[in-house]
């Protein structure tokens, strides 16, 4: 199902899995705004696994959006498209180029003027109030998506898609939010979009793709789209167009646009199943990660297409492999390392994948290895080693394997990391390679060994969060300490609170979890922490705890105050052990130094690397 | 003669006088490399009269990079790079230095996908990643990657190099610790580059004083390494504040004095014989004069200042007025921290030396015919850079401005406390502007402009914003706007209820001000933080500190929704939905205004407020560019 070919327009997909827009920040510096040897690398690996449709990082049409330091400009993108489009020609994928503009989204860092937007209405994430386009302006936009849609499809694309959805200066057109207009664009806001898609239709004639990445709902019904205000617009526009992506979420809610597994998939459904509309392809889109939901989005009819972007992230031979009737490695849904929307220019990458570190390996030593220990890092490098051809056995003190992920998948938010454990150890059964569960072999001091052992609880005055995890915590209330401020004690305070415990949380930040900013859920967190009855205690640090008390101290006042706490569980990092090298053993993971699950794959899967060349 | 334009010898060389531009961070760097823009903003400083500049940081190990455009020194590739900056310095007559560094445990793995080498593995406290503790064989690594940097910045011709053990350093890391390992480390550290860079070269060390930590390092820890290492160096640099810790230490924003940091150059110097770097927040050429004059230190470190006006050390020579850093720190502390290009408030040239823009400027200094005939109507910040500019390319301009004074919004919100400096940026560009010829009229309102009879050949439009109060204010008494408080045209006093609607310093300066006098203030925003918006300049902890001691009440996440006559507010905490009744005596917002744009009849360029209503920084680029390109 997800890998039949599907008719668009003039042209034909060979697979119903798309490959969305998505900000990678992977420009060449010294060509920012262009698209890359590395853009192509990334979109060439999607179209090899089987992507029907890929579309590229949305490019500014107009020279004076620089929405991000890396975004791409259309007058700077032929040459990768056409490489993009050379690349992917062997697959069959069909190529659209992304075009957009980013309104009053955007940043003024990279441009010398203001931004520029429907009406003068500041943008809740930067503040920066626009200046409104005039008629010149607004002539301007309509012929930079003409001209930049004619430049796609010269340089060979099959189409185009024209961004009216998050960060887009045509949906701030469409909605009350932010177009407040008295002139014609005010009093019909589909005017621009309607405008545009004529312009590109004429531009790139019939025989090219158009098409639509559409906000259905901006959340916000006070002012907002609405969902019988998108389909009317959809109506509209139709003739012009041959798919639409429906996509929600306005600025105020730009983390609802492509949120982490706090919302369940396929939240974009109904919606999707209700804007079909005679002659245009529907793509459902919305954390679409698990092949099985895609398979009866597209069974039951409520979409023609299904756009899995980070489940591409994940796995790049997603198609591929469902054909086969395998199990691609499952996305996350963490957002912690594919969210490159940020201003400090992030590669795109992804948590469980580290596409870093190339999965293709061939030994050229079948020597036997010594796994010790099966978190991620073991887990990956088994995995690794065993696909080469080497002999592996692994070996676990613990009665489980998957070492911290198997606790964090207890807590909300974090409950696929079970499924990527089960994935690893299907994976592992397949390959028959051993495990060994409970085991005390100790690191031997000769023979090769991926030691990927875990870190150690840190001497401290409360209960270590892994400890308070694995084995609970006295009834009464709860302080966590989280000065490293990763997500866990948020997490953690808010199955606590789930269970009807009073809790507090300090961090030494204005705000607590600020690791979380990377995955988008920074501000989400603090509302639901909030409505959970959690107390935030910022800008403060753990002084002592008496057993019944904390004693916590401002960071800038020094001002000193006391929380009830019948537990202290310090969410701070774990420690490092000082463990010996030798010849023949590498190190990965917390055995490095303790950090997340990114740079445990990551390194598991280099180790094994290293073992086999 | 000034004492600062007295030579100093630093081993090897002299330096022709005694004002430094110390090293700092500009987002320059491409694909890890220096370029074009590196070597044209130091060739202005050293061009204004500098005696001594020191590049920005050099990274001595690829792996170590926290943040994306740090230089790494370890590739021969920079070597044209390095050479490109010595001839532009040397064009002018100054010397440079490259600042050699390893970031340790105040890093990220982001951009290097590889773990975080440090010398213990306690996470830094910005960072929060877990480093890798560096064994004696690591350690002895980094001292290669020192010298292997050290031969490039040779081979690209530079002065010399100056090893960091201050704000963001390995090296200081092990101080902190009272590591014994330290002393022995710098020293091997340092006699690897001296190896490197031979003895006509100079080699310098930038020692750490205070880190403003609770049992952090102090004055008397600078000077225990400075007393070690001297032997092996040329000059000792001096430092305080740790980078990812105690940030506002080291780039203060406005209303921390000149000299804050003198006490530690003034320890070092008494114990060494070699000359001494001091560096604090001089802004203008008398501080930076008294800084030598009072024994502190040999030479002067001036970063901020030499951004905002290049020119600062030959104007200070001459005994000139300089344009001076407000200490603002919008765009060049805030941008740097988001990874963005270095830039200044009050110059738009700075880091933009060597772009497109910047050879406008410099062209329109130059360009001195056709002479059109310039009206440019309001006398703000962007009106008066547009006058200042247009003036300086030749025009004839006349600057009508409808109130008693310049400066607009800006010398408005200079009123606050703290702020103060702000109207240095006003005394700055009026003084510039009419020393460039500017015909300034006060009082005068600008109704319509009839090109031929008022022979006006081009019109700038500067008239900014009208302050803009919510729906929900309509017919209320005793709710005004912050430019009603701050003109002086309201004396709320009482319970004050601040309503935080705009991304400044507006709502915390009133606030502030009314605390001051009396009120009960508190302040409301609809954000997840209060006054979250002065974090990025540096300006959130001292301003946390005062409103505490001002008694001033701080709500976030919540709006109003409603208000009625009293004035009581209806406020919504937006995260659970509850409603609030706000009764308070007087209701004070800030939120952003309304572009101000009367139609004189005739095409007018338009730039700042009027355009969109923005920050100091845009309002001078905007009337500068425009001021700058203006043709009859």
């Amino acid at each position: 199902m997800l890998g039949d070919p599907v008719v668009l327009g003039r042209r034909t997909a060979p697979s119903r899995v798309l490959f969305g827009p998505h900000t990678t920040n992977l420009a060449d510096p010294r060509r920012p705004r262009a698209l890359g040897p590395d853009h192509v690398a990334h979109y060439r690996a999607r179209a090899a696994g089987g992507a029907g449709v890929v579309v590229t990082e949305v490019a500014s049409v107009v020279p004076d959006d620089h929405p991000m330091e890396y975004a791409p400009l259309a007058a700077e993108c032929p040459e990768g498209w056409r490489d993009v489009v050379g690349a992917l020609r062997p697959y069959g994928t069909l190529v659209l180029a992304g075009l957009g503009h980013a309104g009053g989204q955007g940043s003024t860092a990279y441009t010398p003027g203001p931004l520029w937007a429907p009406s003068a209405v500041p943008d809740p994430a930067s503040g920066e109030v626009p200046a409104v386009l005039d008629a010149d302006g607004i002539a301007a936009v309509v012929a930079g998506f003409a001209a930049s849609a004619r430049a796609a499809v010269a340089a060979g694309c099959d189409g185009v898609e024209v961004q009216a959805g998050q960060h887009a200066l045509l949906r701030q057109f469409l909605s009350g939010l932010t177009n407040h207009r008295d002139d014609a664009y005010g009093a019909d806001r589909a005017l621009l979009l309607v405008e545009v898609l004529a312009a590109v239709r004429d531009a790139v004639g019939p025989e090219a793709l158009v098409g639509l990445r559409l906000t259905v709902d901006e959340l916000a019904p006070w002012a907002g789209i609405t969902p019988p205000e998108a389909r009317a617009v959809l109506d509209r526009v139709a003739p012009w167009v041959d798919l639409v992506v429906p996509v929600r979420g306005s600025a105020l809610s730009v983390g609802a646009t492509r949120p982490d597994a706090h919302t369940a998939p396929g939240f974009l459904r109904v919606a999707c199943a209700e804007l079909r509309v005679p002659g245009v392809a529907t793509v459902l889109a919305g954390s679409v990660v698990d092949p099985s939901l895609a398979v009866d989005a597209l069974a039951s009819g409520d979409a023609d297409l299904v756009e899995m972007t980070r489940a591409q992230l994940a796995d790049p031979d997603l198609v591929a492999l469902v054909r086969a009737g395998a199990t691609p490695r499952p996305c996350v849904l963490t957002n912690q390392q594919c969210r490159a929307r940020d201003v400090r220019n992030p590669r795109v990458s992804c948590t469980v994948a580290a596409p870093e570190v190339s999965e293709r390996v061939v030994a050229r030593r079948a020597e036997p290895v010594l796994v010790v220990g099966a978190g991620p890092a073991g887990l990956e490098g088994a995995r690794t080693l065993a696909r080469a051809g080497c002999p592996v056995r692994v070996v676990e003190a613990g009665d489980a394997a998957g070492g911290l992920l198997r606790l964090v998948a207890g807590l909300p938010g974090r409950e696929r990391f079970a499924r990527l454990v089960d994935w690893w150890l299907d994976e592992l059964g397949a390959l028959g390679v051993g495990l060994e569960l409970g085991s005390s072999v100790e690191v031997p001091a000769s023979g090769r060994v991926l030691d990927a052992r875990g870190g150690v609880d840190r001497a401290s005055g409360g209960t270590p969060i892994a400890a308070a995890l694995r084995d609970g915590l006295p009834p009464g209330p709860v302080v966590l300490d989280d000065p490293l401020g990763d997500g866990a004690a948020v997490a953690f305070a808010e199955r606590l609170a789930a269970d009807g415990r009073e809790v507090a949380i300090v961090a030494p930040g204005v705000l607590v979890g600020p690791g979380l900013a990377r995955s988008g859920d920074l501000v989400d967190a603090q509302v639901r922490l909030a409505r959970a009855g959690v107390r935030r205690v910022t800008e403060a640090r753990v002084s002592s705890w008496s057993g019944a008390a904390v004693v916590v101290t401002d960071v800038v006042t020094g001002a000193v105050s006391s929380l009830p706490a019948a537990a202290l569980v310090d969410a701070g990092p774990r420690a490092g052990r000082a463990y010996a090298d030798r010849p023949g053993l590498v190190r990965a993971g917390d055995a490095v130094a303790p950090r997340t699950v990114a740079e445990a794959v990551r390194e598991g899967r280099a180790a094994a690397r290293e073992l086999l060349a | 003669m000034s004492v600062l334009g007295e030579p100093v010898r630093l081993g090897p060389r002299v330096v022709r006088n005694r004002i430094v531009l110390p090293a700092h961070l500009t987002n320059a760097a491409v694909a890890r490399r220096p370029t074009p823009q590196h070597a044209a903003y130091y060739g202005a400083r050293a061009a204004g009269g500098a005696g001594l500049v020191i590049t920005e940081e050099q990274s001595v190990d690829s792996a170590d990079r926290p943040y994306e455009k740090l230089v790494d020194g370890t590739d021969p590739a920079v070597v044209p790079g390095y050479r490109a900056i010595a001839d532009a310095v040397h064009a002018h007559g100054a010397l440079v230095l490259a600042q050699l560094g390893h970031n340790g445990g105040q890093s990220s793995s982001l951009y290097s996908r590889a773990p975080v080498d440090g010398t213990s593995d306690e996470p830094d406290p910005m960072f929060r990643e877990v480093p890798r503790a560096l064994s004696p064989a690591g350690l002895s690594r980094l001292v290669d990657g020192f010298g292997l940097v050290a031969s490039h910045v040779a081979a690209g011709g530079l002065d010399g190099v100056e090893v960091q053990c201050s704000q963001a350093s390995l090296i200081r890391q092990l101080v902190s610790a009272r590591s014994p390992r330290a002393v022995p480390f710098l020293a091997a550290v340092l006699r690897a580059v001296r190896s490197a860079i031979g003895p006509d070269r100079v080699l310098g060390v930038r020692v750490q004083g205070d880190e403003g930590v609770p049992g952090g390092l102090s004055a008397g820890d600078a000077v225990r390494v400075a007393v070690a290492v001297e032997p092996l160096v040329d000059y000792v640099n001096t430092a305080v504040g740790v980078a990812t810790r105690t940030l506002p230490l080291i780039e203060p924003p406005m209303g921390v004095p000149a000299g804050y940091a003198a006490h530690v150059p003034s320890a070092v110097r008494a114990a060494v014989s070699v000359p001494v770097i001091g560096v604090g927040r001089f802004t203008t050429p008398a501080q930076a004069r008294d800084a030598v004059t009072s024994g502190s230190c040999d030479l002067v470190g001036v970063v901020r200042g030499q951004i905002a006006d290049p020119a600062f050390a030959a104007k200070a020579l001459r005994g000139e007025r300089v344009r001076r850093c407000i200490g603002c720190n919008q765009e060049c502390i805030a941008r740097v921290g988001l990874n963005q290009r270095l830039g200044c408030a009050v110059n738009p040239v700075a880091g933009r030396e060597s772009s497109a823009a910047n050879v406008l400027f410099a062209a329109s200094t130059r360009a001195k015919s056709p002479v059109a005939r310039v009206l440019v109507v309001g006398g703000g910040p962007a009106g008066l850079a547009a006058a200042l500019a247009a003036a300086r390319a030749g025009h004839a301009v006349t600057l009508a401005e409808r109130g008693d004074a310049l400066g607009g919004q800006l010398a408005l919100a200079a009123r606050a406390p703290e702020r103060r400096e702000l109207a240095h940026a006003v005394a700055d560009l009026a003084y510039e502007a009419r020393e460039a010829g500017v015909e300034v009229r006060l009082r005068t309102e600008v109704a319509g402009v009839d090109a031929p009879v008022d022979r006006v050949d081009a019109v700038v439009l500067a008239t900014g914003a009208r302050p803009a109060l919510p729906d929900w204010a309509t017919g209320l008494d005793r709710v005004a706007d912050v430019t009603d408080v701050l003109a002086g045209r309201v004396a709320p006093a009482g319970r004050v209820l601040v309503v935080d609607a705009g991304r400044s310093h507006a709502a915390t300066s009133t606030a502030e001000l009314l605390a001051r006098r009396g009120a009960a203030v508190t302040t409301l925003t609809s954000a997840l933080v209060a006054a979250g918006d002065l974090a990025p300049t540096l300006d959130r902890e001292r301003w946390r500190r005062r409103a505490v001691d001002l008694g001033i009440v701080e709500l976030t996440d919540r709006v109003v929704l409603t208000a009625r006559s009293g004035p009581v507010l209806d406020v919504l905490h937006h995260v659970t939905g509850e409603v609030t009744a706000w009764p308070a005596d007087w209701v004070v917002h800030a939120g952003p205004p309304t572009p101000h744009l009367p139609d004189l009849g005739v095409p007018a360029v338009r730039v700042g407020d009027c355009l969109a209503p923005r920050d100091l920084a845009a309002a001078i680029r905007e009337g500068t560019s425009a001021g700058a390109s203006l043709r009859a």
